[in-house]
């Protein structure tokens, strides 16, 4: 009996020391001083996890210079390195490939009544002055700002590195200092047609109707219809946004962090490849897409038909205020400017 | 055409002017963020150590036009913008 009791009692401690043994296994395994590999960096990505930034002590002046690792980074470089690219190519190609179909399946929305030969002032001097200003600003800033985005993808391997090198620098440059002349148009902008681009009950008339760009359809607006408006909101907020972003880039730690400098880069990116997407639809309709309508930028004047056919209300109005012809003019009588 | 002539000439006059007055506003960013005891020589540069002879220091935006020509008298290793 004894015997058996005691062979119970070595069979249930054995047991008992299989069990602890199993269990202890894998908290073996975390411990520091386990042979492991891996362990380190299982600790490291652990303590990201845990605190926003790993920063250490120092002695010089630039509390900056203390932070070791900041997790963010690594989405930030996700971001501008993955996802930037991304979207700029869906968007900017989108556009373009849309804008070629519209063309190709539409063509050119031309004078229905054909030109009457009779001109109207649709923009003084000033007003032009202020979109070239603004327009040539965003056409550089554009091109330089894709640079930082494609240039090391599209640029560089057709250029290579020293040609690269120096006009990326003097991009750099452009485009810092050609902010200025665009924020002050994109102020000027705001202020100056403000009172022709508040939505209306007009703009969803327009809307219900497309606009007229499909078939021969002119639904009626004032200076400016729902699509104008539209891009002017579109400049406004989005040129807001950039140059806001842009001025916390260019000038770092007024005020920021590099977590702060790391979203207004992902804001500044993200709303310019948008907004260079939209300003494509724009040239195009400005241009190709529509017969009479450069001229209104390019001249100040547009043909009466043009105006009575896209902006009708707006002809009324003109009319009505200053009496008609008054602001008619013949084109022979009308110089460039 | 005139209104983008002259709209030019603003851009040109705004941006320029922006570079000139920031320039006299805001400090190398090598001398914004240190103190004299962890600052180096602004004017040292790898190069000097490449170069028999002393190299002139250049401004940023000269670094721009350094593919067409080295200074008199130069080294050409200062011109290296790699």
């Amino acid at each position: 009996m004894a015997t058996a009791c005691a062979r119970i009692r070595l069979v249930i401690t054995a047991l008992a020391l299989l069990i602890l043994a199993a269990a202890a296994a894998p908290v073996a395994a975390q411990q520091p001083n386990a042979v492991n590999p891996t362990a380190d960096a299982v600790k490291e990505q652990q303590l990201l996890q845990q605190m926003p930034r790993i920063q250490g002590l120092g002695t010089i002046p630039d509390t900056k210079s203390y932070v070791i690792e900041q997790p963010q980074g690594r989405q930030w470089r996700q971001y501008h390195e993955v996802w930037l690219p991304r979207i700029g190519t869906i968007a900017m190609l989108g556009m373009i490939a849309l804008l070629l179909i519209f063309f190709l399946v539409r063509g050119m929305v031309r004078i229905q009544s054909g030109r009457s030969g009779i001109n109207i002032v649709r923009f003084n001097v000033f007003e032009r002055f202020v979109h070239w200003m603004t327009a040539t600003c965003f056409i550089l800033m554009a091109l330089t700002g894709l640079n930082i985005t494609f240039g090391k993808v599209a640029l560089l391997p057709l250029i290579g590195p020293s040609a690269f090198s120096t006009w990326s620098l003097a991009a750099k440059y452009v485009h810092n200092f050609l902010s200025f002349p665009f924020t002050l148009g994109v102020i000027l902008i705001f202020l100056m047609w403000i009172t022709g681009n508040i939505p209306n009950r007009v703009d969803v008339e327009w809307l219900k109707r497309g606009g007229g760009m499909v078939g021969h359809d002119h639904p009626p607006a004032y200076r400016f219809n729902a699509g104008q408006k539209m891009i002017y909101w579109i400049v406004v907020i989005g040129g807001t946004a950039v140059a806001v972003t842009g001025y916390v880039l260019m000038f770092p730690f007024y005020g920021t962090t590099i977590a702060g400098m790391q979203l207004a880069q992902m804001v500044h990116g993200t709303v310019a490849v948008l907004f260079v997407a939209v300003m494509i639809a724009h040239v195009y309709i400005g241009t190709i897409g529509m017969q009479g309508a450069f001229e209104a930028m390019g001249e100040g004047t547009v043909d009466l038909n043009w105006a009575k056919e896209h902006h009708s209300l707006w002809v009324a109005e003109e009319q009505a205020r200053t009496g008609p012809g008054e602001r008619e003019r013949q084109p022979a009588a009308t110089p460039a400017e | 055409m005139r209104a983008f002539l002259v709209a030019c000439l603003a851009i040109i006059v705004i941006g320029g002017g922006s570079y000139y007055l920031l320039n006299t506003a805001q400090q190398p960013a090598g001398i914004a963020f240190t103190t004299d005891g962890t600052r180096i020589d602004p004017s040292w540069s790898w190069r000097v150590n490449a170069s028999d002879k002393p190299c002139e220091p250049r401004r940023s935006w000269q670094w721009i036009f350094v593919d067409f020509g080295d200074p008199h008298g130069e080294s050409k290793i200062c011109s290296i913008s790699q």
